[in-house]
């Protein structure tokens, strides 16, 4: 297949960009309209496979990128070796996945779904640029709120917020009753099943 | 005092407290490895269970967070409260004293599962390479802040470097002035008459402060350097004695 102008153009953008770019603003750096500009991504999306290269286009943190297939991890993770950070812990995970369904929230949210102290936590997330201070609770104290960021998406290749897992039967769950969240137990053969 | 460890006896022994996220964590595997559904929990069975695990770690002199000891007072309370005759008025519905704490559970078990979905995701991502942002996403030091997209911690960061820079520098007050070298050339013009030889401490006279001592002294060094006075010492810290050159004046 060979591209068209548009798709070499889009194609260019998304090979020197560093940081995800919307369809918004690939339609402003080509003069072209979103619609044109999605199916361009396509069409270089498609251009890529069939012509068996070893990246492809991604939709991530609202926007596309050229990404590596994960095939190539192991070869290419050479090239940052001791660079990449180290996974995160189940605690910051857990902490994470609260605040991503129910940002902006505080800290004493989080630890009364956790059950735990948060504070550690919290702290790596915020240097791991996973999350962010999203401003203060009009509640007495005025304790922080904290949100994720566009990093977050990134590490976990996440388009937006709206893609999250399981996004509107969790933060269904959290305005539930008790009662409400006994009958709705999204989970309930998962503990028999495992 | 290494504490003789019994071999584990109950069920709670072998596994770590510190394996799981929390109480909840905790309570979540008793209810599971004891097949018990999470919304018909027999509170006194997990309550034992669960009181059974802290003790094992306790005795292990394992440090037992104080979230657990709390979850086991609840325990405690809600096992002795579910054990009370209810009186509740009547049309008022009984208040079930397990309820908080079923919420609780079924919270914690969906967002646990959250966790460990986001856990695969991290680990699919790490394989996966963008190009060229990688070099700024993983740089040591974090790359700058585009404009509009600055949160409140750049901005306490900002101001942190800010404060550190404009830190003013420590003041020290100094004594408007002592002696110059020049003033001190010219005493010294005074005191070491031509043809004699004047000793260091006669020059500086009794009770010299240490101020009018460097003074003199950087003087004299001076007059050495041009040449105008030799200089001698028998000995370190022999009394210095002084005496002008053929030189002395000519090239002023």
């Amino acid at each position: 297949m060979i591209l068209d102008r548009l798709a070499r153009e889009v194609e260019a953008l998304l090979f020197a960009s560093d940081a995800p770019l919307s369809a918004r603003q690939l339609g402003e750096l080509t003069g072209s309209g979103e619609e044109s500009l999605v199916q361009a991504v396509e069409r270089i999306d498609a251009a890529f496979r069939e012509q068996g290269h070893a990246f492809h286009v991604v939709e991530v943190a609202g926007g596309y990128r050229i990404a590596t297939d994960p095939e190539y991890g192991p070869v290419v993770s050479q090239l940052f070796e001791g660079q990449k950070p180290g996974r995160l812990t189940r605690a910051a995970l857990e902490t994470l996945a609260v605040i991503a369904y129910s940002q902006p929230c505080s800290r004493a949210a989080i630890e009364a779904i956790r059950g735990v102290n948060c504070d550690s936590a919290l702290r790596t997330l915020i240097e791991r640029d996973m999350v962010k201070i999203s401003g203060r609770m009009e509640s007495p104290g005025r304790p922080l709120l904290y949100a994720t960021t566009t990093s977050f998406l990134e590490y976990f290749g996440l388009a937006d917020l709206d893609h999250l897992p399981r996004m509107e039967e969790i933060s269904g769950l959290l305005g539930m009753t008790s009662s409400e969240l006994e009958e709705r137990d999204l989970f309930r053969t998962d503990d028999h099943g495992e | 005092m290494p504490a003789d460890v019994p071999p584990g006896d109950g069920p709670g022994c072998r596994i770590r407290l510190d394996s799981f996220e929390g109480p909840l964590d905790l309570l979540l595997y008793l209810i599971r490895r004891d097949e018990l559904d999470i919304c018909d929990v027999p509170v006194a069975h997990v309550a034992e269970q669960y009181l059974l695990y802290i003790r094992a770690a306790q005795d292990l002199n394992l440090d037992v967070a104080s979230e657990y000891l709390v979850m086991a007072a609840t325990l405690t309370s809600i096992k002795s409260r579910s054990l009370l005759p209810s009186h509740a008025a009547e049309g008022e519905e009984a208040l079930d004293p397990g309820a908080e704490l079923r919420r609780q559970l079924i919270l914690y078990r969906a967002f646990r599962e959250i966790a460990k979905e986001l856990q695969r995701s991290e680990e699919t991502w790490r394989d996966i390479f963008t190009s060229p942002g990688e070099r700024v996403r993983w740089a040591p030091e974090g790359a700058g802040v585009e404009p509009g997209q600055a949160g409140l911690l750049d901005l306490l960061r900002a101001l942190e470097s800010l404060t550190a820079e404009e830190e003013p520098a420590p003041v020290h007050s100094v004594a408007p002035r002592g002696w110059t070298i020049t003033e001190c050339i010219e005493a010294l013009e005074r005191a070491i008459l031509p043809g004699r030889s004047t000793s260091f401490s006669e020059v500086l006279g009794a009770g010299p402060s240490r101020r009018r001592v460097v003074a003199y002294f950087v003087a004299i060094l001076e007059l050495v350097r041009r040449g105008w006075l030799s200089v001698r010492q028998p000995f370190p810290f022999a009394e210095i004695t002084m005496e002008r050159t053929g030189r002395w004046s000519l090239d002023s």
